[in-house]
């Protein structure tokens, strides 16, 4: 059976041009990964979120869209006062995430099954 | 590992080896060929090379294949860390990765007796959280399409599911 990477190409796309997509989008850009990593710590506001990444207001302000957009975090009013807007992950996406590296785990657990294997069976000879 | 130092970009795993930790680092980077497993979906190449780690650092880690044509080689990374026997470290990048999609592999060396050491691996990177990695699905890296920058989620399983319908009519 010939794998068509085309017909793979045009899953891609399809699933680009659907609000999941826009997840993926959301996270090719660095910045806004940066901008995960340090909401994983602690919910944090725009201001502190564009001066730990050195990124101007309005361009930080333009990536929070983008990841509330996508699904990937969510916008609240600070304690106190309504009009600091806070923001936090959504967990849902994440959870996708931990399955994934677990398959990442995997494929590492059986190299280095295969390397214990290797160099216990061999060390009788050294 | 605590559930907090999981953080989303890292995968941590450990294997207790029967061997003394220098034995243990010398196998593995000097052998690396000899253990590495050798199905085409664990290698990096659309056939099973010659798989090296040069040492020290700037070393390269690649497989080497033969050709009509002379030697090729694919480079899977760059040795960042060199530290016999406690430590290496990596850079791990598939030919099917934009330039910039580098991740970093890390392993340890803890000696445990003189007989007894603990492996452990960190992988490390956005980049590394792909569909295409070369365990996933049985494919060559090479005949996979290049997919930068997209999440995994759902669009990972729908394009697992594709691929296993592709591949089982």
């Amino acid at each position: 059976m010939v794998f068509h990477a085309a017909a793979a190409l045009t899953t891609l796309k399809t699933a680009a041009a659907t609000s999941l997509g826009l997840t993926f989008a959301a996270l090719a850009d660095p910045a806004r990964r940066g901008v995960i990593d340090l909401l994983r710590c602690k919910p944090r506001r725009a201001g502190e979120l564009a001066s730990t990444l050195a990124i101007s207001a309005p361009r930080m302000s333009q990536h929070l869209r983008v990841l509330r957009e996508s699904g990937l975090i969510q916008e609240d009013a600070g304690e106190g006062d309504a009009r600091v807007r806070v923001y936090r992950l959504r967990p849902e996406p994440f959870s996708a995430l931990r399955g994934w590296l677990d398959e990442v785990e995997e494929f590492w657990q059986a190299e280095l099954a295969a390397f214990k294997a290797h160099a216990e069976r061999s060390r009788s000879k050294r | 590992m605590s559930a907090s130092a999981r953080s989303g970009d890292v995968a941590t795993v450990s294997v207790t080896v029967g061997v003394g930790q220098t034995l243990a680092f010398d196998v593995f980077t000097r052998e690396i060929d000899l253990w590495w497993r050798r199905g085409v979906r664990f290698r990096f190449g659309r056939r099973v090379g010659a798989l090296c780690l040069e040492s020290g650092v700037g070393g390269r880690l690649f497989e080497s294949f033969d050709s009509e044509s002379g030697p090729h080689v694919i480079e899977v990374g760059r040795v960042t860390h060199w530290d016999p026997p406690a430590a290496l470290a990596f850079t791990w990048r598939n030919v099917n990765f934009a330039e910039d999609e580098i991740t970093q592999v890390e392993i340890t060396f803890e000696s445990l007796s003189e007989t007894s050491t603990r492996v452990t691996v960190r992988h490390r990177g956005w980049a590394m959280l792909r569909p295409d990695h070369p365990a996933r699905h049985g494919l060559a890296p090479g005949e996979f399409i290049r997919v930068t920058g997209l999440w995994w989620g759902d669009l990972m399983t729908a394009l697992r599911e594709y691929i296993d319908r592709a591949r089982n009519p």
